[in-house]
């Protein structure tokens, strides 16, 4: 009876010891890469570069969080739990709308809430199919993706739409304090995302519902409008991004679902910064960081570009691994 | 007897100053300079073979070469071109691309004193660029089109691209000379080619068309501004059995100059480019420019109308490697 005991209390020991050696490997991983970096890639370290590198991650990060907030909402288990697929493509239709609509000679600020109404209404129907229908969120949300580009496509018949103005420019170009238009876009959503998810009585209820749906709707909460949130703040980074997605190619222009895969890469690649195992802001946001830094880095190594997407891929396959083998160890 | 004489003596000239510029670009070195290359993406033909040709060409002149491909991405385009920039090459060449997305970056480019060389792409901000003559393949071939049509029916146009600097150049042409005449008609709405999945779209938008157009219609060709549509159009011709409707298109991508020699195919003509030429020629300018000889800021190199009648004999430098 004894051994019983203290075996099953050493594999726990051993089985947390783990899950504690994947998550400092992650981070000693992510420290060597840019070590590594820093020392053979050619202006790497300078601050014009590292600011370049933060300018290029904001569009992703910003659609990483509404992934996030989707796997926070919709089930911590990234595996089992929601996704939402169309985010990417949600962006591209938001441009779209944005696009024509100042081209039509809509006033600035009614077009950039119209882009986010759009984003948020097929955030909507992602949370329809998936509340009212019952659909597994993958099938679920790959349908409204491919509502999303279908009807971007319809609305700018495959071609580029140009826009110019002021305020795209400053997005575009501009500086405050020494650091980009951007770049403080990605502080301020930050703190705005980070606070509501993890300093709000709303995060805590939404990471509940998210974790134990069964406990959460025993203790009154409402399942279901949570899942309505979650899809519906991810559609809003979507409408959200799109006018920075606009700002940044001067147009809007296919090709913004292509986004998909290094969205998922980062929001995936975060839960393995956080202490649980969970989706978190932080986390995120480091690891979008991170994929911004591999394709710079590999760029300043001289390393080809056709590599970057084959990475990507190979992180998601490694942290859905590892993540999956760090909580068995963590559950049991 | 004069006029021959002064023949004579231009012809040798020309000869002359052809193997100037060829001992010339033998001379000329690239030996401890940095050159940036960035293209959109290099899934066809003929964006594969631009993108060759530079490279190649600069890596003989013992340049170091950071070449970037963005995947078709214009996001991860802008993103290369950013962080190129913070990488100070001696030069940047950029081949190709949407110039409504491109061109607020490549002022940042002449902002930042990196010389800009331009592949396809008419921009204020490039020293040079390095292009077919857009106008006369454009305009050369609408009268190829207008002829076998004689003067009158319909054509299916292709317009999606029209942002791309070549693309705009060879439909206004094809506006402008169909215009003359007052028995062609151009389909509106015009089709939308697509990339990728082109040559599928295309199949797809034409065998459409073709119901909507019956034999009847006075439908007798299709145009686009590149091949690969015409691939497509090609085969939804074939299939349907409305050799008819011919198909036309420019670049002189290997599958679709095939069609053209077989003489059962709908296929007629193709304005063939050198990509690879005009890849090589962009960088020799750069080369030039470095060691500070002149250059003109539009270097033009050759192409060739591949017909049906011609084919036989011109055809084959353009054909699959087999």
């Amino acid at each position: 009876m004894d051994t019983t005991v203290s075996d099953t209390k050493s594999s726990i020991d051993r089985r947390a010891l783990a899950a504690v050696f994947v998550r400092l490997g992650a981070f000693a991983a992510l420290g060597i890469i840019l070590l590594y970096f820093a020392i053979y890639a050619r202006g790497f370290t300078s601050s014009f570069n590292l600011q370049n590198v933060v300018e290029q991650s904001v569009i992703l990060t910003i659609l990483a969080y509404g992934m996030t907030v989707v796997f926070i909402g919709t089930g911590t288990d990234v595996q089992k739990g929601g996704i939402d697929l169309a985010v990417a493509a949600n962006a591209g239709l938001s441009g779209a709308v944005f696009v024509t609509l100042l081209n039509l000679g809509w006033p600035e600020p009614l077009a950039v809430l119209a882009a986010i109404f759009t984003g948020m209404a097929m955030g909507f129907l992602n949370g329809l199919a998936v509340v009212v229908f019952r659909m597994i969120p993958l099938l679920a949300t790959l349908a409204v993706m491919n509502i999303a580009s279908g009807l971007e496509l319809t609305i700018t018949e495959n071609n580029v739409i140009g826009v110019s103005s002021e305020f795209l420019s400053t997005l575009q170009f501009g500086r405050f304090l020494g650091i980009s238009a951007l770049a403080w876009v990605l502080i301020v959503f930050t703190i705005f995302v980070a606070f509501l998810m993890h300093y709000s009585p709303f995060g805590v209820r939404l990471y509940a519902v998210g974790g134990f749906p069964e406990a959460a709707r025993a203790a009154g909460l409402n399942v279901g409008r949570n899942i309505y949130f979650s899809y519906i703040f991810s559609g809003f980074c979507a409408g959200f991004t799109s006018i920075l997605i606009v700002s940044r190619l001067s147009a809007s222009t296919l090709g913004t679902g292509l986004l998909l895969l290094p969205v998922l890469a980062a929001a995936l690649l975060g839960t393995v910064f956080s202490r649980r195992f969970v989706p978190t802001i932080g986390g995120t946001l480091i690891a979008s960081l991170f994929v911004g830094f591999l394709a710079n880095g590999f760029q300043l190594l001289g390393v080809s570009s056709y590599w970057v997407s084959g990475v990507q891929g190979a992180l998601i396959l490694l942290v859905v691994a590892l993540t999956s083998f760090a909580k068995k160890s963590e559950g049991a | 007897m004069r006029f021959k004489f002064l023949k004579g003596l231009l012809a040798a000239s020309a000869i002359a100053a052809i193997t100037a510029t060829a001992s010339f670009a033998e001379e000329l070195s690239l030996k401890g300079k940095t050159i940036g290359v960035t293209v959109v993406g290099t899934s066809h033909h003929w964006d594969l073979q631009a993108y060759k040709g530079q490279i190649d060409e600069l890596k003989k002149m013992g340049a170091e070469v950071i070449a970037l491909d963005a995947g078709r991405n214009d996001q991860t385009q802008v993103n290369q071109i950013q962080t190129l920039i913070a990488q100070k090459p001696d030069a940047i060449i950029q081949q190709l691309g949407n110039i409504k997305v491109l061109d607020p970056w490549l002022k940042k480019i002449r902002d930042a004193d990196i010389p800009l060389f331009t592949v396809d792409t008419i921009t204020p901000h490039s020293v040079n660029n390095t292009t077919s003559n857009n106008y006369g393949i454009g305009s050369d071939l609408a009268l190829r089109i207008a002829e076998d049509m004689g003067g009158k029916g319909k054509v299916l146009v292709f317009n999606g691209f029209y942002s791309v600097p070549v693309c705009k150049i060879r439909y206004d042409q094809l506006k402008y000379v169909m215009g003359n005449f007052s028995g062609i008609e151009m389909i509106e709405p015009e089709l939308k080619d697509v990339a990728p999945n082109t040559v599928q779209q295309a199949f797809a938008d034409v065998t459409d068309m073709l119901t909507k157009f019956d034999k009847d219609s006075g439908l007798k060709a299709v145009w686009s501004c590149w091949d690969r549509p015409s691939v497509g159009a090609t085969q939804a011709i074939e299939k349907a059995g409305r050799n008819e409707v011919k198909v036309y298109g420019i670049d002189g991508s290997p599958d679709f100059v095939e069609m053209i020699t077989n003489p059962n195919s709908p296929a007629m003509a193709v304005a063939a480019q050198q990509p690879y030429e005009i890849g090589k020629n962009a960088a020799i300018n750069v080369a030039k420019y470095l060691n500070g000889q002149p250059i003109a800021p539009i270097t033009f190199v050759s192409s060739v109308m591949i017909t049906k009648d011609n084919a036989a004999e011109l055809a084959k430098d353009f054909l699959p490697k087999k």
